[in-house]
């Protein structure tokens, strides 16, 4: 946390599968983007139509929330690309440079294994709601599968950022914790 | 295992993991899964999409994001600049004015935002950078607000209140009233406490030395105006009767970028991306921490620890204000781990019925609850107003922010303490507004 | 073994104290078996019982039902306006053949009910009475339950559709000008503080929320008879004592909210007729398949 702000982001380099994912990566930063402002017209519109109309106002709310985990769930593999998930690095910067490269690949290692188990059972949530046709118990009455789909593609492209990160820390066109040496 | 012992556990494998320097919601992630899987079971492990999910399966989210928004079309154009400029025109005489008008704004933003990260994100967006600029330590700078935006739950509208009224069948009226006193008295303890440090750091002498002639003072004031009206109609939106806590925080955030589009001329869509990227990048990451520290407090219900300790220290035959110490030390080590929402809804349908018992006011103690909360929020190992300055401010290492926000929450106790003292700080305006509590 | 029961509603709320009631007779019938109770939702969130609930990962709840009308739209008829008349109607209802396909729905889940129940509920408004359908026209109003939702807004009222948590909020800024929830739920919020009247469930009321105390099959089939039978007589008692409270809830609610000068505003035969009018030409309408034969059986029952 000490680094200059884009001292942490590796270099686009020459390996084609971590630049391809990169790119898939931005991809989800413009969608998550997109979301959250859809998201706020959304709201305001609401408060205009119940306000200034007075009319009802039946699927707003519900959209709303829909698109912000959508926003917070596709979101997850870009700010991975931008280093923005924060960290408590003190004790990798205070590790000598061997140490902190076997404890980046320990922690690299850990959290593909988390993420992949939610990946994982994140698919069998959807499919769950896909399979028995679920619906929100609004009015409006959703499909329940559209909502809990951002959960499998947001962490499953996340899975696929921390994987390139991964083979990037390999071949070395990353740095552990994108602490440089010196 | 005795839950202690677990808590114990727990606690130490948080530290570790978090230590590690894993991302913080990876971390809790990791460690949720673990408990979960070693003391319930692989199948609970299932369930950790559905409780991510449903803890983000909630409309007072959008606050956070909304405000993110707002702060940084604010950032990103001249209208943050010239608001700071405005700022120090007239506060120069004041040593350190320009730290204690971002506190003052943080105790406004406070008032339209329930939330502690939202606020500390808007705010911070802008006033850190200039406050840099200007010559303040970064600790005075990164702490000031870190401390500053956990006023959101304290002063209302507050969700950490709305969750405590619903729990324990308070007024939520009467305890938003209540925070209200309190809220003004932590913001002059922050700001006094600011313009210590400042003046320790002996860079008072340079800010005083500056002077402005009142031409000076009042050219800039038209260039505050369109921010002013924004904050006007957004107070306007919320206390008129037009919309909800949440649902204002959207207002804000269209009015901050009609007014970045329209007025300061922000029209290439490279400037607006740079606004929706950087807060794109602030509220994913949020969120993310949020909903992961939702999963931990599902693994901590789960095992029944937070309640558990509870339990235990209601059965202590203590005199009450050991008890209420041993509360307090409670509230602030589950506060080290636990978001506030999670916090109120282990313990207070335990703690309820000891504090009835041993004669304490419900809305006092909701008052001291929130504040233990909000020193929850900038201490280690989950902060989540630390890792907030840590993103929009990435040059300001943690140490600095934690060294920064430490004597704030030295304010906080003191403010813990004043509470113990004069109860009536708390008590006073619900009573006089809504009549005495039954 | 040890049982884990869940549910929503704070320590104070009848639904918990059924809940505790249980726990402790299990308790007190010395059969190795015990009941952990997580009040105010600290374990899963409102709304969010159900699910792990029918795949065992929760033992039992106490649970709005219609809460799961997403995934059976049979659930929305046990939350729709006029079907239940008053609190003997709703005990005859739910000894009738229509709560018998209700169970036959849950037990396809892995779910099997122990405690039956209904709460009332009615109206608080912060200007003018909610009496007859065009009460609530221009209004914003939050309803409790889709069927109640569809109503509302074929009466011409504005559905806001918020979280409780807002609704304090939202009444005290008069974002929202009318409410409608269960008795229990408008004491609980101290709404008496912002209304300026109260349409509570009087001898005619309109709202009839189920809520039945919930157990996972699978978890009580693996119970020994000892157990099974302790679990069974607790809840007979509980249920019969959820019966007997639960029109004490209504009138204690009128009590509350007359205490704070609040306008007490009590439905007609007329009142009723109108809205029923209204609700079945909007919420009754929806229901097709087995939830029409279902509907037409609870509407069968006298
Ligand atoms: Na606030
Ligand atoms: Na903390």
């Amino acid at each position: 946390m000490s680094r200059l702000p884009h001292a942490g982001l590796p270099m686009p380099g020459g390996n084609p599968f971590v630049r391809g994912v990169r790119a898939i990566s931005t991809v989800c930063g413009w969608v998550a983007a997109s979301l959250t402002v859809i998201a706020l017209f959304v709201t305001c519109h609401m408060i205009f139509v119940r306000y200034a109309l007075g009319h009802s106002t039946i699927w707003q709310t519900e959209a709303v929330i829909y698109l912000m985990i959508g926003a917070a769930c596709i979101g997850l593999p870009y700010v991975q690309t931008l280093r923005g998930h924060v960290n408590v690095d003190l004790v990798p910067m205070a590790l000598p440079r061997r140490g902190r490269l076997v404890l980046a690949w320990v922690v690299q290692l850990a959290t593909i294994a988390v993420i992949a188990l939610i990946a994982w059972y994140s698919w069998e949530v959807w499919h769950q709601a896909w399979d028995r046709n679920w619906k929100s118990p609004s009015v409006w009455g959703p499909r329940l599968w559209i909502p809990y789909m951002v959960l499998p593609i947001g962490f499953g492209l996340f899975l696929l950022q921390l994987l390139a990160d991964l083979v990037a820390l390999a071949i070395g066109e990353d740095a552990p914790f994108g602490m440089k040496e010196g | 295992m005795d839950p202690l012992s677990l808590g114990l556990l727990v606690a130490v494998a948080t530290v570790a993991i978090l230590f590690s320097g894993v991302s913080v919601a990876v971390g809790l992630l990791i460690v949720s899964a673990l408990f979960l899987l070693v003391f319930d079971g692989a199948r609970s492990l299932e369930m950790m999409p559905e409780i991510f999910f449903a803890d983000l399966n909630s409309f007072t989210i959008l606050s956070i994001p909304m405000f993110i928004i707002m702060g940084a079309a604010v950032a990103s154009t001249r209208a943050g600049a010239d608001l700071f400029e405005a700022l120090e025109r007239w506060m120069t005489r004041v040593p350190g004015g320009l730290v204690v008008s971002n506190l003052g704004a943080c105790a406004l933003f406070s008032a339209m935002s329930g939330s502690s990260p939202a606020t500390c994100a808007a705010i911070g967006k802008m006033g850190i950078p200039e406050m840099q600029k200007r010559g303040y330590p970064d600790t005075v700078a990164a702490g000031s607000i870190a401390a500053g935006g956990t006023l959101g739950i304290l002063i209302p509208p507050s969700v950490t209140m709305i969750v405590y009224g619903i729990a324990t069948e308070t007024s939520i009226g009467r305890l938003f009233l209540a925070g209200i006193v309190p809220g003004v008295m932590l913001t002059l303890l922050f700001m006094a406490w600011a313009i210590f440090a400042t003046w320790r750091s002996g860079n008072a002498m340079v800010l005083a030395s500056r002077h402005y002639s009142i031409r000076e003072r009042l050219e800039i004031l038209p260039r505050v105006v369109p921010f002013l009206l924004v904050i006007v109609g957004v107070l306007y939106s919320m206390y008129g009767g037009i919309a909800t806590t949440s649902e204002t925080a959207a207002v804000g955030a269209l009015l901050c970028l009609g007014m970045a589009i329209v007025i300061y001329r922000m029209w290439s869509p490279v400037a607006i991306w740079g606004v929706l990227r950087d807060s794109t990048k602030e509220s994913v990451m949020i969120l993310f921490i949020m909903a992961a520290a939702g999963v931990f407090a599902y693994m901590m219900s789960s095992l029944f620890i937070t309640q558990s300790i509870a339990q235990w220290i209601a059965g202590l035959e203590v005199n009450r204000w050991v008890l209420m110490i041993l509360i307090n030390i409670f509230l602030l080590v589950a506060g080290f781990f636990l978001p506030p929402v999670a916090v109120i809804l282990m313990t207070a349908p335990i703690l309820m019925p000891i504090l009835d018992a041993a004669d304490f006011d419900p809305y006092w103690f909701a008052v001291i609850l929130t504040i233990n909360m909000e020193i929850g929020l900038i201490t280690p190992p989950v902060g989540l107003n630390l890792f907030v300055i840590n993103s929009i401010a990435p040059k300001i290492p943690l140490k600095t922010i934690l060294w920064g926000s430490a004597p704030f929450v030295g304010c906080m106790f003191l403010a813990i303490f004043l509470l113990c003292l004069f109860p009536g700080l708390a008590t006073w305006l619900p009573d006089v507004v809504m009549g005495p509590s039954l | 073994v040890e049982l884990r029961l869940s549910h929503q509603f704070a320590p104070g709320d009848l639904r918990h104290k059924i809940a505790q009631m249980v726990a402790d007779d299990v308790a007190a019938a010395n059969v190795d078996l015990s009941i952990k109770i997580f009040p105010s939702g600290s374990l899963f969130k409102a709304t969010e019982q159900y699910i792990p609930l029918s795949r065992g990962q929760l033992d039992m709840t106490v649970f709005p039902l219609s809460y799961a009308g997403g995934q059976h739209p049979e659930y929305n008829l046990t939350l729709m306006p006029g079907l239940v008349k008053n609190h003997d109607h709703a005990a005859r209802l739910i000894a009738s053949p229509f709560m018998a396909e209700i169970e036959k729905v849950l037990n396809d889940d892995d779910v099997m009910t122990l405690v039956h129940g209904y709460l009332a509920g009615g109206f608080a408004s912060v200007d003018g009475c909610v009496r007859r359908p065009e009460d609530v026209k221009g209004k914003s109003v939050r309803a409790a339950g889709k069927g109640f939702e569809e109503m509302l807004q074929a009466a011409g009222a504005s559905i806001a559709s918020m979280p409780s948590s807002e609704t304090y909020n939202a009444m005290q800024q008069h974002v929202l000008q009318a409410l409608n929830t269960s008795s229990s739920s408008f004491v609980s919020f101290r709404l008496q503080e912002l209304a300026k009247c109260y349409t509570p469930a009087g001898d005619i009321a309109l709202w009839f929320m189920y809520q039945p105390m919930l157990i996972n099959k699978t978890t009580f089939d693996r119970l020994t008879p000892e157990q099974q039978q302790a679990l069974r007589d607790a809840s007979a008692k509980a249920e019969a004592y959820y019966l007997a409270e639960a029109s004490k809830e209504d009138a204690t609610s009128v009590e509350v909210f007359r205490a704070a000068g609040v306008e007490i505003a009590d439905l007609t035969q007329d009142d009723f007729d109108a809205w029923k009018a209204l609700a079945e030409t909007s919420s009754y309408k929806s229901f097709e398949g087995n939830g029409k034969k279902l509907l037409d059986m609870a509407l069968s029952v006298e």
